[in-house]
């Protein structure tokens, strides 16, 4: 992964290849309820790796509020 | 090995010995929804990973479901492991799944509720039970009970009370029989020391730390089955102990780094527990144990001991005698002439290995693969039990290639690094040591001996009846416990039922009415095997059975193991048993032997309801054979138990 984490596609291949978690593009907006597989311990890997991957802080409280990947990624790319 | 040999044809080519493309690989496998069906080729992928890719591999491998990885490859071992802990504990589950896969294992995980660890520790035995339970600490275990404001002397009484609590959950863990129990040492935090202003109070609460740690420590001292993983090594060598934000947001208080250094440790664990602790360090010479070419400098002008490399070469040496002085059997594979070998290995001054310490030297300029495959027919050991050292990646990546069972350390250029290379993965890593580990080395070599003499006799039986071999057997005395459990968790070719005890349990074997479990000894005119074997018996009305039957590969093609179910025969019959049954259970390693009853005029009863997966065979006693003429039996299996007529009896 060398992605800047430019747009949710990248998201989601970040996630596929990072944390083995395969979200269509039609979920970014699903309840993260809805998807049995992620939960926080996939959240903090993704802390670890969009941060050694961006170099920068990211919000980890904001992340763990977020409610659909959609927020997750806008979390993470800091928008 | 540094000089360039001959080029060879070989999909292994210079360069890094990591494959930064195995971890892309792996993606590819993962994404294509062939990761389970593959199972069997990750092992060899994590080998050639960069470490710093393990975690996102372990990310992968932990989303496999353990039961579609089983449908593809039956073959593979899987570990329960049962996680529990003071904080959030499952992300430990990722990095240990990523470190039983580079074992060949196949982790199968079952993640405790949050904070539930006492009354999880204290519960009765489940059904199910794990092959093991890691109990995770952290410094929050003790600082959970502290309140502002706190001194040092707080601290201590929290401590104190946690330790003692703990220590009543593993004795309940323990008595339970609940199974092997990995607890750890807890990093002290500066942001705890910190906000103690004062240095003297701060230095107590060290102190008052440190005794915490002591303490869990000790725990592995008072139960054969307690591992205490220490974290002060990982940490001291720069490893964060903590990330505050997932700490505080998510209660994920050990770092992801000290969690994979924790699930490196508790692999070995796991190994060592299911007998693959390795036994053999193969090491190359020029470049690995010395600086240098032998070849071309001659003795007088390796690098070794005067000068800053010489000296860094002689430290490893020291590292590698220390392993040795365990029971490590240390031999060479080196490229070099034999004469030149020896010369250095006798006279020169600053070797700190010498001959001696070497059960086998392999100096020629055959293929290193079958220099190792060589040493290990002539100590008749398996290659999974080989560690294979050499600073050439050429070399390294051939042994790899040609002989994938047996584990690559590849050292470079830098010696000061070779004694944490070598040290990284605790490939020989047991549980207890016994005398025969201190002894091994020298066994071994009076194997060489042996074999000697049989290259000089005649007939093989002519050598075996030269060799005056004696065999004893008699129920283990206390301090011989250790060892009869070290057989049954190392042991796998000659291990008839392969059930790995621990020393507790062996003792309770011992200790039941009706079982007994007869310690093998022999020794010849060449030396004294020591404890070599030891059957596992259980008698059951007016049958006597063999339950389990292990013998060290040592000791292989004498007559021993044949002498020893001679020796059980005599003694049902004189004990009023009207038949005695063997019982074979398959494993990978033990098919060699699966016609051994057959062989001993036992008939084939075949699998029974209880005991499906096992043989069971039986002998009827008509006709006994005698021992093997050439050894000398002396049997004696103690008082014999109250399910007969209950006298005693000495054969």
């Amino acid at each position: 992964m060398t992605t800047a984490l430019a747009d949710p596609t990248e998201f989601r291949i970040l996630l596929e290849e990072e944390l083995g978690l395969h979200v269509d593009a039609d979920d970014l907006d699903r309840p993260l309820d809805d998807f049995p597989d992620w939960d926080s311990v996939l959240l903090l890997r993704l802390v670890t790796v969009v941060e050694s991957l961006a170099g920068r802080r990211i919000p980890v409280a904001d992340l763990l509020q977020a409610r659909t990947f959609r927020q997750l990624y806008e979390a993470v790319a800091g928008r | 090995m540094t000089q360039t040999g001959t080029p060879m044809e070989s999909t292994v080519g210079p360069g890094a010995w990591h494959d930064p493309g195995a971890l892309r690989t792996l993606r590819i496998l993962h994404r294509s929804g062939k990761l389970a069906a593959e199972y069997r080729a990750v092992p060899d992928l994590l080998s050639r990973m960069p470490q710093a890719d393990l975690p996102a591999a372990g990310q992968l491998l932990s989303r496999l479901d353990p039961t579609e990885v089983r449908r593809h490859a039956p073959d593979v071992p899987v570990v329960s492991v049962a996680v529990t802990g003071h904080s959030t504990v499952a992300p430990v589950v990722a990095p240990l799944t990523a470190e039983l896969a580079r074992h060949g294992l196949l982790l199968e995980p079952k993640v405790a509720p949050y904070g539930a660890y006492v009354q999880d520790l204290m519960r009765p035995s489940d059904e199910a039970l794990p092959q093991l339970t890691l109990c995770l600490l952290d410094a929050y275990t003790v600082f959970d009970d502290v309140t502002v404001p706190w001194r040092a002397e707080d601290v201590e009484a929290a401590a104190r009370a946690k330790l003692s609590l703990l220590a009543g959950a593993v004795r309940a863990h323990q008595e339970a029989g609940r199974g092997l129990l990995v607890l750890n040492t807890v990093p002290l935090l500066r942001r705890f020391t910190h906000q103690l202003v004062d240095l003297r109070s701060r230095a107590r609460l060290g102190a008052v730390w440190r005794e915490f740690n002591r303490g869990l420590l000790s725990l592995a001292d008072q139960h054969p089955s307690v591992v205490t993983v220490d974290l002060d090594p990982p940490v001291g060598e720069g490893v964060p102990a903590c990330e505050p934000r997932t700490a505080q947001y998510a209660r994920a208080r050990l770092s992801d780094p000290l969690l994979a250094a924790y699930a490196r440790e508790a692999a070995h664990v796991v190994r060592a527990r299911l007998g693959r602790t390795r036994k053999v360090l193969v090491l190359d010479l020029d470049g690995t144990l010395w600086g240098g070419v032998l070849g071309e400098a001659g003795p007088q002008g390796i690098e070794l001991g005067a000068g800053l490399r010489g000296e860094a070469f002689q430290d490893f040496q020291r590292t590698v005698r220390q392993l040795g002085s365990q029971g490590v059997l240390l031999a060479v594979s080196s490229k070099n002439d034999d004469d030149l070998v020896r010369e250095v290995l006798k006279g020169h001054p600053a070797m700190v290995l010498r001959e001696d310490d070497f059960v086998r030297v392999n100096a020629n300029w055959k293929a290193k693969h079958d220099n190792v495959r060589d040493i290990a027919d002539r100590l008749g050991l398996g290659l999974d039990s080989f560690v294979f050292v050499d600073d050439s990646l050429f070399e390294c990546g051939l042994v790899a290639e040609r002989l994938p069972d047996v584990a690559v350390v590849p050292v470079d250029e830098e010696p000061a690094l070779h004694p944490s290379a070598l040290l990284a993965d605790g490939w020989f890593d047991l549980f207890e040591l016994t005398e025969a580990d201190l002894e091994r080395a020298g066994r071994y070599r009076t194997e060489a001996l042996r074999q000697e003499f049989r290259e000089d006799v005649g007939s093989y039986q002519d050598y075996l009846e030269g060799l005056g071999i004696e065999v004893i057997l008699r129920p283990p005395d206390e301090s011989e416990l250790a060892r009869v459990s070290q057989l049954t968790l190392r042991t796998n070719q000659f291990h008839l039922a392969t059930e790995r005890l621990q020393v507790p349990q062996v003792a309770d074997w011992t200790a039941h009415p009706g079982r007994h479990v007869i310690a093998v000894r022999a020794r010849d005119r060449f030396g004294d095997h020591g404890l070599i074997g030891a059957l596992f018996l259980r008698r059951e009305g007016e049958l006597l059975r063999i339950d389990n039957f292990v013998l060290s590969c040592r000791v292989f093609s004498r007559g021993i193991e044949s002498a020893c179910v001679a020796a059980v025969l005599d003694f049902a019959r004189s004990t009023g048993a009207r038949a005695v049954t063997g019982r074979y259970l398959p494993s990978p390693r033990n098919s060699a032997f699966a016609s051994f009853y057959a062989d001993h005029g036992f008939a084939v009863l075949g699998g029974d309801g209880d005991d499906p997966d096992a043989v069971h065979f039986r002998h009827d006693l008509a006709t006994v054979a005698p021992a093997p003429a050439h050894l000398r039996l002396d049997a004696a299996f103690g008082p014999f138990d109250a399910a007969t007529d209950g006298h005693g009896d000495k054969r």
